[in-house]
Formats: C-alpha cells, structure tokens, sequence
C-alpha cells in the first residue's frame, strides 16, 4: 500500500512584477498542510510574497519533444463547461533558471483543450514544457496570514549558494589534480 | 525591581531554549522530510528567541549568555518542566507544542506593549515566528485529534497526562507582582484566562477533552524532573570537557 500524502507543486511569487514560478514539490495530506510545507521547504528566506499549492495529479504536462511527434487532443465532452485555466512554461533550459513559469489564463473544458488553445495563444516562444491546469485546484496562501508565513523571513540572514563557491572551487581541485 | 526583571527574563530564555533543545531532538527523526525541516526551524527559531531574552538579561545584570547556557547546573535552570520532558512521541510532541505556542502567543500580544522598551522590542521581533508556530502546531493538533483512532487516542492520552504541566506556564515567578503593577509584563492569571479561551474551543473543535485535574503540586520553577538532569548532560558535554575559556 502506498502511505505516501499526495504531492503538491509549489509556485511562489516572490515580487510584485514577478510571475508565480515552481519552486518544487511537497507532500500533504491537504492544501492547508501543503502550504505551510511549502513555507517550511522553500520560502523559509529570502523573501516571499505569495504561494500557491496545485495537487500534482491536477497537472497536465507536455514537452516540446512530446508535440513535436505529433500531439492531438483528445475529444471532450461538449457538455462539460468552459473554466480558466492557468499555463506554466519553461522557457530556458539555463542551468540558474530553469523555472516552470505561471505565463497567462486559457478559457477550456480539459487541460487538453486548455493546452491546444495555449499552442494558439502564446505561440512564437520557445518552450521545453507546458504545464495546464485548472484555476480551482490552486489554493493560495491567505494574505491574512502573509505576516506569519512570510515576515519572520526577510529579517534572518541567508546566503545564496553561489556564496561557497563550489563550481569554481571544484573547477580548481580538479585543475590540480590532474596537473 | 531589577531582581524580579532578571528573574523573569531567565524564566522566559529557558523556556525557550530547553524546548528548543528538545524539539531539536526531532531532527533527522521527524514523520516526513517536510516536517522534519519544518519543525527543525521551529526548534532554531524557539533557541533563537532564548538568545534574545538572555541578551537583555545580559545588559541587566552582565551575565554571559554562553555561561548561563553551558555551564549552569539544572537547579538553577527556570524553566517550566514541560519543556524539558523527553520529547516522546509525536502526539505528545505536537500536544506540548501546540499548549506552548498558544501561552506565547497570548503573552506576546501583551507583552509587544510592554513598558520596558527592550522587551517591547524582542516581543515585536518574536511575534510572527510565534504566530507561525501557533499556526503549525494548531493544524497538526485538529489533524491528529479528528485522524484515526489510534492517533485520535494518543493524543486524548498524552493531553489527559500533561494538561497541567501547561498549567506551569503560569505559575507567577518571586517579585512579578512589581513587574506586572509598572506594566512590563502581564499578569498570570489573566494570561492563563486568555489561554484556555484559545485553547479549550480548538482542542474540542479537534475532538479532544481537557482534564478535569487541578494543578501541579510543585508548581514553580524552582523543582525539576530528572529528565532536566540528563538534558543538560547531553547539551553541555562538549563545553565542560573542552571549558569556558575555548573559543569557538
């Protein structure tokens, strides 16, 4: 039996003109849960504005490759109603930035069809992958409570890992070693 | 009035700090990897709060942070025994965090007023953290209490056992009366009457019966259990064997 909690994607918007990116993923037994986790694992400094935890089987994901060999929605029932849909790409495959970002809304009755309407509507990047999914799987981060989840925060010391060097400092024992 | 100050900056840095060490316990151990970072900050962050009460005793009085920490013994230590108990299972982990969190989280909201600045100060600082901790610790008591049978009944167990050890946390300290007439620090009773107003409706909403049980006997901060001993043994190993003077 598995006895892991569902997992969650986390997207966190850390200023105001920034999207809401994927940060990673957590495990919850609920939405509350998973945003406190969330809290805990990836916003614990520097700084956090808002968070959103989306259920991972509420995801439906494609890759560049996967459309290229040929990718056609499935068929929906036409009964169902239209409902936003939010979009996520990855746009770079740079090693700092590698960021699935939250890009824009698609009105659609299946994250297929949210997908196919997304190909038209932000067609002309370059995108690695897609994400879809529907706007009320997402809970977000109560801004009532922005003071105790975020504030404690901004007033701890952090250092980014680019602070120790490790590259650079690899790069030489290596150097060394092979002279 | 200094006196009673040191006495209740002492009282409040233990706490912290002996609840801090033993939640720090959890670390590596914790049900989930996600809660084992959770409640390994949790545990920095209540040492944290230790450090800054015991920075304004050190204006106060001159005492050394460090020396208080790692070379007191255990009759000197004034913190609730609640903190100190072995931390146990997770039931009683989250049932002692939860009634912690709940008396900061009262206190903090008179003491952010305090008419002692410093006080005022770290109490303003401390808030949210507390807030996030009450937040934490309260989700995982309603989940726990309304989950399964098995966990629903260990907490009732663990709540039955040291409902009043929480009771400590109120037990006034020699000369707070001072203290509580000039306005730095609120009364106990009142503390604790707003306490059980948090408290009692979310463990019912969480399905869980407070105790009908009077307080504790040896109710001040004076008296220990034996688990403070074995505590402080453990903590301040390193810095006996290696003396005050290493600098680290």
């Amino acid at each position: 039996m598995d006895t892991q909690w569902p997992r969650w994607e986390v997207f966190e918007k850390e200023r105001p003109d920034w999207p809401y990116r994927n940060a990673g993923s957590v495990h919850a037994p609920d939405a509350e849960m998973a945003l406190e986790n969330a809290r805990d694992v990836f916003v614990r400094r520097p700084r956090c504005l808002s968070l959103w935890v989306v259920p991972a089987s509420q995801i439906f994901t494609k890759t560049a490759q996967e459309l290229v060999a040929g990718w056609e929605p499935e068929a929906v029932d036409p009964t169902r109603p239209v409902e936003p849909y939010l979009v996520f790409q990855k746009q770079t495959q740079r090693a700092t930035e590698t960021f699935v970002v939250h890009v824009g809304e698609v009105e659609a009755r299946s994250s297929e069809e949210a997908l196919a309407a997304a190909l038209e509507k932000f067609a002309g990047r370059s995108v690695f992958v897609w994400w879809m999914c529907p706007a009320r799987a997402i809970t977000q981060s109560d801004e009532a409570d922005a003071a105790a989840m975020f504030t404690p925060a901004e007033s701890k010391p952090y250092r980014h890992p680019q602070f120790y060097k490790v590259v650079t400092q690899l790069r030489e024992i290596k150097l060394k070693a092979s002279e | 009035m200094n006196a009673a100050l040191a006495a209740k900056l002492l009282a409040l840095a233990d706490d912290e700090y002996v609840l801090g060490h033993r939640d720090s316990e959890w670390c590596g151990h914790a049900p989930i990897l996600e809660e084992d970072i959770a409640f390994a900050n949790i545990a920095q962050d209540e040492i944290g709060h230790a450090a800054l009460w015991l920075n304004l005793l050190q204006d106060l009085t001159g005492n050394d942070p460090d020396r208080l920490i790692f070379f007191r013994k255990a009759a000197d230590w004034r913190n609730a025994q609640l903190c100190e108990l072995p931390k146990g299972d997770w039931a009683f982990t989250m049932i002692r965090q939860y009634l912690f969190d709940a008396a900061e989280l009262v206190r903090l909201a008179e003491t952010v007023n305090s008419t002692y600045k410093p006080v005022a100060e770290v109490s303003t600082k401390i808030r949210p953290e507390e807030l996030y901790h009450y937040r934490h610790s309260s989700n995982w008591v309603k989940r726990l209490g309304l989950g399964t049978e098995e966990s629903h009944n260990r907490m009732q167990t663990e709540l039955d056992e040291f409902w009043p050890y929480a009771l400590q946390l109120f037990a006034p300290i020699a000369g707070e009366e001072d203290l509580i007439a000039e306005g730095i620090v609120p009364a106990p009773p009142a503390l604790q009457t707003a306490w059980e107003g948090v408290v009692r409706p979310w463990l019912a909403d969480s399905g869980l019966k407070v105790p009908n049980s009077a307080q504790l006997a040896a109710i001040n901060r004076q008296h220990h259990t034996e688990h403070l001993i074995t505590l402080l043994a453990d903590m301040q190993e390193v810095a006996r064997v290696e003396g005050p003077e290493v600098k680290w």
